[in-house]
Order: C-alpha cells, then sequence, then structure tokens
C-alpha cells in the first residue's frame, strides 16, 4: 500500500476516535449539568477541556459557550467538528482506498454536522444529540469492519483508533487524578459524582460495576480504566490492540526497518501487562499515565520512520 | 369498450403536447438552431417520442423531487469540485439535469468514425513534427504557427513513444450546428476531463427514470474504466509481464480530484500524487509500507508543464523530479504524452481538415467549425469589421478563459478586446457565433431549451475505442452558449441508442 494511504487512513482514523471521544465526554458532561454548583461546574468544564483540547477554557463561560469551543470550533483539531472535519479531509484523500460506504457516511455525517443550529438543539436535548453523534461514530467503525478488505489499510486504520485511544484516555485519567482528592469518596461527597462521570465518559460505569460492584474507589477506577485486558476504552485493551494491528503491517519489509517500532510497541505492551496498581501508590497514577502517553507519541514516531517517511537510501540498501 | 383499457397518460393524449402551447412545455421556445427533441414544426423528434410522453403525463413536482435527490446524492458522494476564493473553500456539485440527451444510431455512427480519423491523423501529426516534421517542409502548415505554438514542447523531439500513440485519452468537443451536422469545436488532446460525469449521469438517469426505455435500446457505458485500463496495459513494455499502472493526479485540491479517485477506484490501480514517486536510475518507483516499487505505466492527470521540476517548471512540487529521464530512457511510460497541446491549439485546429487529407488521403468525415486566423491580415480585418457578430478565442488556452462573444458583448468590451487582438493578432481566432443546439432541460421547475454540446471520449493505444456516450455540457442560463463547468454549466446524460 502506498505511505501516503496509509498515513491518511490512519489519521482518519486517530480523528475518528477523537471525535467520538469528544462527544462521548458532552454528552456525560451535559447530562450531570443540572445537579451542580457553580463551582463544581468550573471545575468539571476546567477537566473537560484540559483532557479535551489541553487548555484551560475562557473564565466566566456559560455552559452552552464551553459546550460550543469543545465540540464546535472548526480551527482546533481537537474538538469534535474539528476533529470530523481532519478525518474526513484525509478520507477524501484516500475515498477511493477505503470503501465507498465508509466514504459517503462519513461525508454525510460531517456535512449534516457542519451546517447545524446548535442554539436550537441546545434548547431541546443536548445531551440526546451527542449521544446520536457517538452512536453515528460507532456506525461508521461498523461499516468499515463489514465492508473494508482486513489488510493493511484496514490495520492502519485499527492502528489509528487505538493508538490514540491509549493516549486519549491516559490524558482524561490523568486529568481527574491530577485534581481529585485520592482517597475514597465518603457518601454522596461531590467526589462521587465526579468518580462516576469519569467511568461513564469511558462508557464503563456498567462494565466497572459488574467487576468491582458499585463501590467507587480511585484505585480501584484507575485499576480498571489502565490495566484491563477485557474493556475496550482501557489503556491496555487499547495498547493490545495496537500491537495486534501492527503485526500485520509491512509484511515483507526489511527486519531492520521496523525494528525500532516493534521494539517501542512492546515496551509499552509490556508495561501496561506486567504493571500492578499495587504497586502504583495513588500518588503515582498521574506519573504513570504520562508516562503512557509520552510512550504513545514515541510509537507514533517510529511508526511513521518505518512505513512512511523512510528515506530512499535505506529503502534501496535494504 | 378500446377507451376502457386506456390508462390515464393516453387519455391526455400527451404525443401531442406541443412546445410552448401545453403543458409542461409551455415555456418551451423554440430559437434559430437546432432542437434535439422538437423539429421546426413543434412535433417531437421519432427518437425522442418516448421521452415526450412520459414528460407530459409526468407532473413537474415529481421531477423537481428526482432532481433533488440527484443533487443531494451527488452531494453525498462527494462528487463535487472545489471552489477557491473565499476565506472558506466551498464545494459545489455539477449540477445535473435529469432530462438525457438522445443520439441515434445512425448519428453515432457518423461521430464514431469521425472521431477515429480524426484521432489517428492527429497522432500522426504530433510524431511527424516531434520528428522529421514532412508537413511543415511540405509547406502544409506555417512552421512558425507550430514552433510558435504555447504548447509545443521541444523536450519531445526524437523522444520514443510506445505504439506512437501520443494522444492515447481525448475528448474531443462536437457541436451541432443549424441545419444539425456535428461538427468538432474542439480536440482535447492533454487532459481531458469529465469522463466520471458521464458515468456519475448515468447512474442518476437509470434511478430517476428507471424504466423510462426499453431494455436494451441505450447503449451501455459502464465498461470505460476498463477500456481505459486495457489502453493504458497495452501502452506498457512487452517485457515487463505484469506492469503497475499509476494515476498521477495533482491532489486532492485540484477540481477534478473527485474524477482522479473514481478511475483510479474503477480500475483498480493507485492514485499516486508527485511525493509518492522518486527516480532512481532511471527508474520511478512509489513508496509503500513494504518499500520501494517499481512504476510502468503513468496515466498522468497534471498538466505537462508540472509533470518534472527539472525540465519544466521548477517551483513545481506536484512532478516527479527526473520523470521525463526515466521515461526516455524507455522505463516508463507516461499517458498522454507530453506536448500534444500543439495539437490542440486553437490555430492549428483550422488545419486539421489538411492533416486529415495529408496523412490518410482522406477528406475529413466531421467538419470543423469555420475559422478565422488572426495571424494572417487579411482575416484579421474581416475579424476586427465582423467583431460583434464573431466569437474570438486566445490560441492557447481553454476552459472557455480568454475569449470574447461578440453578440453578446458590450460596445466598452469589444473595444477593450480588439485592443488586445490588434497588439497581439498572433494569439487569436474567431469563428462565427453558432447557435449551439438546444436540448430540453429541466430548471427554475419547469421545461426549458438550453444549449448543449457533446464530448464523447476516444482511447487509442493497441485499438482505438470509444464508449458509446458522451458528456453533455449545459449551459444553463438561458440563451447562454457558454457549457464550462468553471463558467457556470452543467451536464446531462447522454443516451446512444442501439440499431
Amino acid at each position: 500500500m502506498l505511505s501516503r494511504v496509509a498515513d491518511s487512513i490512519y489519521w482518519m482514523s486517530r480523528y475518528l476516535e477523537r471525535a467520538e471521544h469528544a462527544a462521548r465526554l458532552l454528552r456525560v458532561r451535559l447530562d450531570t449539568l443540572v445537579e451542580e454548583g457553580d463551582e463544581a461546574a468550573e471545575r468539571s468544564w476546567r477537566r473537560l477541556s484540559g483532557a479535551l483540547v489541553g487548555q484551560a477554557p475562557a473564565s466566566g463561560s456559560s455552559a452552552i459557550e464551553h459546550t460550543l469551543a469543545l465540540a464546535f470550533d472548526r480551527t482546533n483539531r481537537s474538538s469534535m467538528l474539528g476533529a470530523m472535519r481532519a478525518a474526513r479531509d484525509n478520507a477524501r484523500q484516500v475515498r477511493e482506498q477505503i470503501s465507498s460506504g465508509l466514504w459517503e457516511a462519513l461525508n454525510r455525517q460531517y456535512l449534516e454536522l457542519k451546517d447545524l443550529d446548535f442554539e436550537g438543539i441546545w434548547a431541546g436535548h443536548p445531551s440526546a444529540f451527542f449521544g446520536r453523534i457517538v452512536d453515528g461514530l460507532l456506525l461508521l467503525r461498523s461499516i468499515a469492519h463489514s465492508t473494508m478488505q482486513h489488510g493493511e489499510g484496514w490495520r492502519f486504520l485499527e492502528l489509528g483508533r487505538y493508538i490514540e485511544r491509549a493516549s486519549l484516555l491516559s490524558r482524561l485519567i490523568e486529568a481527574y487524578f491530577a485534581d481529585m482528592p485520592a482517597e475514597a469518596p465518603q457518601g454522596l461527597s461531590a467526589g462521587y459524582f465526579d468518580w462516576i462521570t469519569l467511568l461513564k465518559q469511558c462508557a464503563a460505569f456498567e462494565a466497572y460495576c459488574k467487576a468491582y460492584t458499585a463501590r467507587f474507589e480511585p484505585a480501584k477506577i484507575a485499576e480498571f480504566l489502565i490495566f484491563s485486558d477485557e474493556f475496550p476504552h482501557a489503556v491496555r485493551f487499547a495498547v493490545d490492540g495496537v500491537r495486534t494491528a501492527l503485526g500485520g503491517i509491512g509484511e515483507g519489509s526489511s527486519p531492520q526497518r521496523r525494528a525500532n517500532v516493534d521494539r517501542l510497541a512492546g515496551r509499552l505492551a509490556a508495561d501496561l501487562a506486567y504493571g500492578r496498581i499495587e504497586d502504583l501508590m495513588t500518588s503515582r497514577i498521574v506519573p504513570f499515565v504520562r508516562e503512557i502517553e509520552r510512550q504513545c507519541d514515541d510509537v507514533h514516531v517510529a511508526l511513521h520512520e518505518a512505513f512512511i517517511a523512510y528515506g530512499v537510501d535505506a529503502a534501496m540498501s535494504a | 369498450m378500446l377507451a376502457s383499457l386506456e390508462g390515464p397518460d393516453d387519455r391526455r393524449a400527451p404525443a401531442a403536447a406541443r412546445p410552448g402551447a401545453d403543458p409542461p412545455f409551455e415555456d418551451y421556445a423554440l430559437g434559430a438552431g437546432y432542437d434535439e427533441m422538437f423539429d421546426r414544426d413543434g412535433a417531437a423528434r421519432a427518437h425522442y417520442q418516448g421521452l415526450h410522453v412520459r414528460l407530459s403525463a409526468l407532473a413537474t413536482e415529481e421531477l423537481q423531487r428526482r432532481q433533488q435527490a440527484s443533487e443531494q446524492s451527488f452531494l453525498h458522494q462527494g462528487i463535487t469540485f472545489t471552489v477557491y476564493g473565499d476565506e472558506q473553500s466551498t464545494e459545489r456539485i455539477i449540477p445535473t439535469d435529469l432530462l438525457p440527451r438522445i443520439v441515434t444510431a445512425g448519428e453515432w455512427d457518423t461521430i464514431e468514425r469521425g472521431l477515429k480519423q480524426r484521432i489517428q491523423a492527429l497522432n500522426l501529426f504530433l510524431k511527424d513534427i516531434y520528428n522529421e516534421g514532412k508537413i511543415l517542409s511540405d509547406g502544409i502548415i506555417p512552421r512558425e504557427l507550430v514552433y510558435g505554438a504555447k504548447h509545443f514542447r521541444r523536450e519531445m523531439r526524437g523522444m520514443p513513444v510506445p505504439r506512437d500513440a501520443y494522444v492515447s485519452v481525448c475528448g474531443t468537443d462536437i457541436i451541432r450546428r443549424e441545419d444539425g451536422a456535428f461538427v468538432v469545436l474542439e480536440d482535447n488532446l492533454r487532459v481531458p476531463s469529465g469522463v466520471s460525469y458521464m458515468l456519475a449521469n448515468r447512474e442518476v438517469v437509470k434511478r430517476a427514470f428507471p424504466n423510462l426505455f426499453q431494455a436494451g435500446q441505450v447503449r451501455p457505458i459502464e465498461d470505460y474504466p476498463h477500456a481505459l485500463l486495457a489502453t493504458l496495459r497495452s501502452l506498457s513494455p512487452s517485457h515487463r509481464d505484469n506492469p503497475r499502472i499509476v494515476l498521477l493526479t495533482p491532489g486532492v485540491f485540484n477540481s477534478a480530484y473527485y474524477e482522479h479517485a473514481f478511475l483510479a477506484r474503477a480500475m483498480g490501480i493507485d492514485l499516486v500524487e508527485g511525493r509518492d514517486l522518486l527516480e532512481h536510475d532511471n527508474i520511478i518507483y512509489m513508496r509503500t509500507t513494504v518499500g520501494l516499487t517499481r512504476v510502468d505505466v503513468i496515466y498522468r492527470r497534471i498538466d505537462d508543464d508540472f509533470c518534472d521540476p527539472l525540465v519544466f517548471r521548477r517551483d513545481s512540487t506536484l512532478g516527479v523530479p527526473g520523470l521525463i529521464n526515466a521515461y526516455r530512457a524507455g522505463n516508463v511510460v507516461i499517458a498522454n504524452t507530453l506536448g500534444n497541446g500543439v495539437a490542440d491549439d486553437k490555430a492549428v485546429y483550422a488545419y486539421v481538415p489538411q492533416i486529415i487529407k495529408y496523412y490518410l488521403g482522406e477528406d475529413a468525415l466531421l467538419e470543423n467549425v469555420e475559422t478565422f486566423l488572426c495571424r494572417e491580415p487579411a482575416q484579421l480585418a474581416h475579424v476586427v469589421a465582423n467583431l460583434d457578430k464573431l466569437v474570438v478565442k486566445a490560441v492557447g488556452e481553454s476552459g472557455g478563459y480568454g475569449m470574447l462573444i461578440g453578440p453578446h458583448a458590450s460596445q466598452a468590451e469589444r473595444e477593450a478586446f480588439e485592443a488586445k487582438l490588434l497588439a497581439e493578432p498572433d494569439n487569436y481566432i474567431a469563428q462565427p457565433t453558432i447557435s449551439l443546439s438546444t436540448a430540453p432541460c429541466f430548471v427554475n421547475g419547469q421545461i426549458e431549451p438550453r444549449h448543449v454540446d457533446l464530448r464523447p471520449f476516444i482511447l487509442h493505444g493497441a485499438e482505438t475505442r470509444i464508449v458509446p456516450g458522451a458528456l453533455t455540457r449545459v449551459a444553463l442560463k438561458r440563451g447562454s452558449l457558454v457549457v464550462n463547468s468553471s463558467q457556470g454549466g452543467g451536464s446531462k446524460d447522454t443516451w446512444v441508442l442501439g440499431a
């Protein structure tokens, strides 16, 4: 497969994951507005903004202003619409490589979103609106799964999805653990709802309750969201996805060209497979997830060097 | 008894619906030109009977609904071209008219034979002028006309061209004169586009009128991508048994990008950009995830000037440095080859009948539009004196740019153009204003005549093939003669009827 095409599929997939993540976070966020005081709301928006777009929100913004900034800022590729737009731009460049069904569904969703009257939606049921966006993006995954050949292009799609997910989850976990008292909340304190919100934002509330019952302890939550190898929105699960996809890429390419990316992905997977929450004092959760984020970036760079932007001399001598 | 067997359509006696009188044709004004549907007396021509009956019975609201559905489907499929200028670039669809333009088997036969003759002669002409130049030494065409042409490429002199197929993909613009004869307006021998719209329009009409015609009456065109691939394959060097063929696009910002992506997918070949290719030891490779892969045939959709910055425009980043050397070494085939623009130059065009006669010893089967060469003083004088009746065109331009339509221009516009004309007469030709034929189109909620042309696509490799269809371009503004999509034109499906 052409390197440029692989790169575009990979980025399309990363941006789709980012858009889905933003939509899910906003859906959950808007559901909790009613029961929140001003100060708690301010904190929640700051946390969300940090996890999504990496910056503090404008102070004194109203809920709709916060939502517009995180969902519809088309100049920011980490806002929901910005990410959708970037995904669609990448898809447009490889539309003959992904299936027509995938391209047309993505194009339609983007076109509908771009000219939306959000004020009208805000007056209605905004959280349900973001829920529908999540569903629409999941539909794209399903169309891709059943209409694309599961060859190399597909594996770049999987790679993009899981490396982005591992990164996004790490950042979200970091935002909560950097900002919240690490001890278990007592009764219906403010923290209680915040931890539930985190679980819901990772689509993990029900799965967590099944695994740990409804006892919301920060250490248990961290264990589940970081180390589960069965739950799709856990960091370890995502990193396993990266490794699996990587295994099927560049078959027949020279071993030395891919050695670095294989090594980095393997180390990251090992840190998660053999790490235990007991070894991380709750105070060490933040540095640990930061390290995961950094390693995800390293894998990304190595991937690029191995398959996308390799030197001509290296290719000729191999 | 008989009356009870008649359906509602028959009771309306639609076959008698006349232009300018009966619905839905009340605003259908026949003009001076040839109308594809109605004859001079306002009766539907025999091959349009089916469509005429159907339209007479169909509510315009229903047409409106189908039109909207088709536009929506184009937008969702991303069959758009991009318009730049304002802060946010906008994507527009090329408007598709739902009503097919119909060409009879007899008409098509004339067109097909004429086009095959023309592409054969033009290929011989290109081979000649880039090698021995016999047509020039024999004095058939002025030497300076060829060597001074904007698109003459001296780099192509003596270049070996596989199968002597200089033009392997061609889209010729044909119009129909007042007397009903088809004449050639322009040969597009460089990187003609529009074939994806020919195919997309067919899909739209199939969906909008699933049973308008009986099965088998309209000749299919779906095999165009297959025919194109076979043509490209036939150009590849014989010693490469499984040649790798790619389509080279300028990228997603090009207005024809949809077409490039469409054709690559339909042929199952890679769509590459210049940055995907590189030259090493006179061989062209593409960069893939498993390493470098050799490329044998490049169907290029970028202009000559941008192909190779080492040879042409140095500032171009769209092409591949070293491509022309690899081509000269015979290690890669470029289709169309470079330098073809000299043969579709508007001044050289005037000589095509002589070119056909010179190489084939035959008279041209398709006539040219009468053309005045402003480089000739006597003809220039005629042009200046009749500027209000003529269309004047810059010789090296295409796409409707740099032209004056005398009868539609203001006095001031004509005077301004005359100054340019007198300053650089070599740069212009003039033609009488021909009222293009009109065909029924659905515009503004009713059926009205609009001017149309016809662009069939000719493929030339081991054999010459024309898929029986064409892009019919439509000037959507009432009375307008400009059909170019860059200037507000649309298009419609073209049906070539079986014998």
